[in-house]
């Protein structure tokens, strides 16, 4: 199980994120909603250890890990989709994908996960030696999901994979975050585009403000005032 | 230097006399080149600008000198002592620069004075005058139709290429050389991937210091030394890491021979001392011409 | 003050006419030579962080250009002076005119030219002039004073108080500011309405200008001109090291750092002591950068200004700038603007259209372009296609500076303060470089107006690092507007706040609006966008999809898709 007890992170001198704790459990799909600036992005950063930790605790199985080094998650099973892709965009597609799996464990079983990604995005197959750069943005988003999946993850972090990019294309990448999850790795989702999460979800928090304003079960959340108000201001 | 009452004109120079030129301009751009590895590197991948990649040449080839000349020592295996050391001097200055978080800027300023210590050290202990090593390799010549070829041009272009292309198939090729790229390009979304960038600092700095050590024992066999010569080296070798491009192994190689052939051209046709205006130039021209390179 | 400095410089013009030993006037020569030089660089190199390593370049033009003139041509030595100047000078434009428009790797770009310079002057110097052997300086001395040396030493004397004076007139001018601003942000710098090119040519001129003029006196100084000494780099290292050692920050730092190095290199003038001498040199500029970096001088006014207390000036009544304007009519028509970064295509074509005197609010998903649209119209980004028009004129391919002369001005999501000015000196450079050109004493006043309008008058002489988040956010805005805008373009100046700090953000737009702004409003915090806008724009992947009154529009079905998304099967 991963988890956030009490989490406080700072975005320069302002508090981002306040006292949030969450977990995800191993195979889950939760999904975190809310508004913009209300800190997701900093806490699911945070939670890859992309983002200094101002109190609180990060804990995976057990084990605190809020302290290590950023290059130490990868090792406790944590692999992320940051917002905005940010895929070295110098490099191939399959420079991307391998350095995925750089790390140790993940490096053993790199050919298998090479077939696995590529039976999951198939037109990954066809623009392997591209340069990452080159790809349209759904593409690349794929690119992205893959190449974290090549770390061999437990819990894949995702942080607005929607962003930037056409309904249908939204609908695919959802699809195959839903068969990512069925086959065991645990999914925390951050999500500007809430119906589309909140259909996928088992479970969800709302995040405003930087704290939780709201948890449960998605269709309920959806029809709470909450939410139309943080979002919409009516 | 120059002619006394300098008159220039251009001569039109024989086919041999052109051809020893241009072969004499691609081994002196092979040095460029090799001098233009370490900088490059340590600029384009590390974003530290080492001003004192020069000085520390310069003291391999001064120790090299000395070993050869006093201690009898064969030139290349001094490399076996340099290099290793040179490696342990790059990891002690990239330190120096994570202490005291030394901005890009401020990397130039403080190579500048490391520079400065340097050269007054090699100064100190070997004196203003010019030294020649004497070694054995430095008589082997061959002829190559009109043209002569000596071992230690050879030795150097040899060293080049195979460091150059050495270095480029490692970040090609191997999982390290991925992950530096990938560093220099996104450092924190490395790290998330399990890349040490620290790690990956020292060993770079610590292999352009040890490649300093090379080009210093090329330097000490095919050209007499001064310590004032450590500035003069400095323009056209950033010439040639500018226009071959940060961080690229064999841009900075090529962009050397471009140049040192453009400066032997030069020699032969006009007064040789116009050479140093080559690089300049070149460089000028590109930054008129295509300044998108350097965004 | 005056006096002391009037009884020095009668002093030090003495000199000459007292009968000292030769080896002081050399002494007091190469001390003055010395802040000629340091003081010089720090002109372009201090004040706007463009580190020049060619100084000695323009130095040695200067040397050559008297040398070929009296020396080879028997020209009169006093007319050389100005030539030299001058060729240093035209030299240094040259150079300026070609690096400066480049944007990436400015800095290092320009440290490293410069420092290929000096070869390249020197190559040019040997072949073109010297031939070799040198210049013999045989030249006759004008009779200012009993001996050759003395003369030397008035010329300098004159060249050092010409370089000192100048130095602090820039200091104290808008030139100066503007070049400070350059050094600490050059894009925001240039946003605010700083001409940040032509500053930059222009700083880098007359350093250049006084660099050739020591030189050219520095050719009989030495009597027997030779390319090897004159192009020495220890000539480039030095003025570095002077400048840092003493402050680069200060117009007088160089001059301090001249003096305490040209005493400390005069204790080794002989052989071996020479070249420890050099590696010291080496040594105290890493120590200056990395340990003191606002050098002697800097360090010793930082204790100072903490002690001082505000001067604060009295407040007048300001009568708006723009109240006259008419509300209503369009202000800024945006049409089909696009801009694309390395394959993402920020902007798709964007209409909208703002109009005098309101509050429009600019909303819209993550990613949807807001940030991006206001870049482009205050002339941040260039645009890939479309046209902006403000009050009627194009304002696509205008130069960010001349954006923020016509009356635009913005604030930055984060905040964006120059970091080495006060919280005064940041709000007071907009007025100089806005609309209505201000000298400093008017501008300083109106940021008072405007730092005592957003609560910050307390922290007027304090660095932005020392103010919180909510402090800086008001700074940006106290910033945007003491240029007065007639449009300003507000970039998420809500998010981190409290609900009680949010509230007193909103009276204070409220309170902007009064004076006559028209205000587009970018936020996500939709109750401020509710409360506060009179008309609302949404943009979702870089185009317009629907504007008009806040409560219909987010009431919209196709905007309520955007935000919340449709269901997907």
């Amino acid at each position: 199980m991963l988890e956030a007890r009490n989490l406080t992170v700072s975005y320069g001198a302002a508090p981002a994120v306040v006292d949030v704790s969450l977990e995800v459990g191993a195979g889950d799909l939760v999904v975190v909603v809310g508004p913009n600036g209300a800190g997701k992005s900093t806490l699911i950063n945070a939670m890859a250890g992309l983002h200094a930790v101002a109190s609180g605790h990060l804990l995976v199985d057990g084990r605190d890990i809020t302290r290590e080094a950023p290059h130490r998650f990868c090792e406790r099973g944590i692999a992320i989709v940051p917002e905005g892709r940010r895929l070295f965009v110098n490099l191939s597609v399959r420079e991307n994908l391998e350095l995925g799996s750089y790390r140790a464990g993940a490096r053993r079983a790199r050919d298998d996960s090479l077939k696995r990604v590529c039976a999951l995005f198939p037109v990954l197959g066809e623009r392997m030696d591209a340069p990452a750069g080159a790809l349209s943005g759904g593409q690349q988003q794929m690119v992205a999901i893959a190449r974290a999946l090549m770390a061999r993850p437990r819990f894949l972090l995702l942080d607005e994979p929607s962003l930037g990019l056409s309904p249908l294309i939204v609908r695919d990448l959802l699809r195959a975050i839903r068969e990512i999850n069925t086959e065991g790795v645990a999914v925390l989702l951050v999500e500007q585009n809430i119906a589309a999460a909140l259909e996928l979800a088992r479970r969800a928090y709302v995040l405003d403000e930087g704290r939780i304003a709201a948890q449960g079960e998605p269709r309920q959340l959806m029809s709470q005032p909450e939410i139309q108000k943080a979002y919409l201001g009516t | 230097m120059g002619r006394a009452g300098g008159e220039d004109h251009l001569t039109v120079p024989s086919a041999t006399l052109l051809g020893q030129s241009v072969l004499s301009g691609v081994f002196i751009g092979a040095l460029y080149g090799l001098l233009g590895l370490g900088l490059s590197l340590s600029w384009g991948m590390l974003r530290q600008v080492n001003l004192a990649h020069f000085a520390l040449a310069f003291l391999g080839a001064y120790v090299t000198f000395q070993l050869a000349a006093v201690a009898k020592v064969d030139p290349f295996v001094t490399l076996a002592i340099t290099a290793p050391a040179f490696f342990g001097l790059g990891m002690a200055l990239h330190w120096f620069f994570l202490r005291f978080s030394v901005t890009l800027l401020n990397t130039l300023l403080v190579t500048f004075g490391i520079t400065s210590i340097f050269e007054a050290g090699i100064q100190w202990y070997w004196t203003a005058d010019f030294h020649r090593m004497e070694s054995a390799y430095a008589a082997v010549r061959w002829k190559l139709g009109p043209l002569f070829l000596s071992l230690t041009d050879l030795v150097t272009l040899g060293f080049a290429l195979a460091l150059a292309l050495g270095t480029w198939a490692v970040l090609r090729f191997t999982d390290l050389g991925k992950a530096i790229r990938a560093t220099t390009e996104d450092a924190p979304i490395a790290a998330a991937f399990g890349v040490n960038e620290k790690l990956l600092g020292y060993l770079v700095s610590g292999l352009a210091a040890a490649v300093a050590a090379v080009a210093g024992l090329c330097l000490a066999l095919n050209h007499t030394l001064a310590p004032v010569q450590i500035y003069a080296w400095m323009g056209v070798v950033f010439a040639a890491v500018m226009m071959g491009g940060l961080g690229r192994p064999i841009g900075p190689l090529v962009a050397g021979i471009v140049i040192g052939v453009s400066e032997a051209i030069t020699m032969a046709v006009t007064n040789p001392t116009w050479a140093p205006l080559v690089s300049f130039s070149l460089l000028i021209a590109i930054l008129l011409f295509r300044p998108a390179r350097f965004s | 003050m005056k006096t002391a400095l009037a009884v020095g410089g009668i002093v030090l013009c003495a000199v000459p006419f007292v009968g000292l030993p030769a080896f002081y006037e050399s002494f007091l020569y190469l001390l003055l030579s010395a802040i000629v030089l340091a003081t010089s660089w720090n002109l372009l190199s201090g004040y706007s962080g463009y580190f020049s390593f060619g100084h000695g370049a323009f130095f040695g033009v200067g040397v050559y250009t008297t040398a070929a003139h009296a020396g080879q041509l028997g020209w009169n030595f006093l007319w050389t002076l100005p030539l030299a100047a001058l060729t240093a000078t035209v030299l240094g434009v040259a150079l300026g005119a070609v690096v400066f428009r480049v944007r990436a790797l400015r800095g290092e770009l320009f440290a490293l030219l410069t420092l290929a310079i000096t070869f390249v002057m020197s190559t040019i110097a040997l072949n073109a002039v010297d031939g070799g052997p040198g210049i013999m300086m045989n030249v006759d001395m004008p009779k200012l004073a009993p001996t050759a040396s003395g003369v030397l030493y008035l010329l300098i004397l004159a060249a050092a108080a010409l370089t000192l004076w100048t130095a602090y007139a820039m200091y104290h001018s808008r030139f100066g500011t503007g070049l400070f601003a350059i050094h600490d942000d050059e894009d925001v710098a240039e946003v605010m309405g700083v001409p940040t090119y032509r500053f930059k040519l222009a700083a880098f001129a007359i350093s250049c200008a006084l660099a050739g003029l020591a030189g050219g006196i520095h050719a009989v100084f030495v009597s027997y001109v030779t390319v090897a000494e004159t192009f020495s780099i220890a000539l480039a290292v030095n003025v570095v090291l002077m400048s840092a050692l003493g402050g680069t920050r200060h117009w007088l730092g160089p001059a301090v750092g001249a003096v305490a190095i040209t005493l400390l290199l005069y204790a080794f003038t002989s052989g071996q002591a020479a070249v420890i001498g050099r590696a010291l040199t080496g040594l105290i500029l890493i120590v200056v950068i990395v340990a003191m970096p606002a050098g002697i001088l800097g360090e010793i006014l930082k204790r100072f200004r903490t002690k001082q207390a505000p001067a604060r000036p009295v407040v007048r009544d300001f009568v708006s700038a723009n109240a006259k304007q008419e509300s209503g009519e369009p202000l800024l028509v945006v049409r089909g603007v696009a801009k694309a970064f390395k394959g993402v295509q920020a902007l798709g074509g964007v209409d909208l259209e703002v109009r005098r005197g309101e509050i429009l609010g600019l909303v819209g998903p993550n990613g949807s372009g807001k940030s991006t649209l206001i870049n482009v119209v205050s002339g941040h980004y260039a645009v890939d296609g479309g046209s902006i028009r403000f009050e009627g004129e194009e304002l696509v391919g205008m130069p960010a500076h001349r954006i923020a002369r016509a009356g635009i001005a913005r604030t930055y999501q984060i905040p964006r303060p120059f970091p080495q000015m006060t919280v005064l000196q940041n709000v007071a450079l907009p007025p100089m470089f806005g609309q209505v050109v201000m000298d400093r004493a008017s501008a300083e006043e109106e940021a008072w107006r405007w730092l005592a309008f957003t609560g910050l008058e307390a922290k007027a002489h304090r660095l932005p690092s020392d103010l919180n988040l909510h402090e800086r956010k008001f700074l940006e805005l106290a910033r945007a507007l003491a240029s007065r805008p007639k449009l300003l373009f507000l970039d998420e100046v809500l998010s981190g706040l409290t609900p009680v700090e949010m509230d007193g953000a909103l009276r204070l737009i409220r309170a902007i609006r009064g004076q006559g702004a028209t205000i587009v409003f970018v936020e996500h915090v939709m109750r401020a966008v509710m409360e506060l806008t009179d008309r609302v724009v949404v943009l979702t992947y870089g185009k317009t999809i629907a504007s008009g009154a806040p409560q219909e529009v987010m009431r919209d079905p196709q905007v309520v898709g955007a935000y919340l998304g449709a269901a997907h099967a």
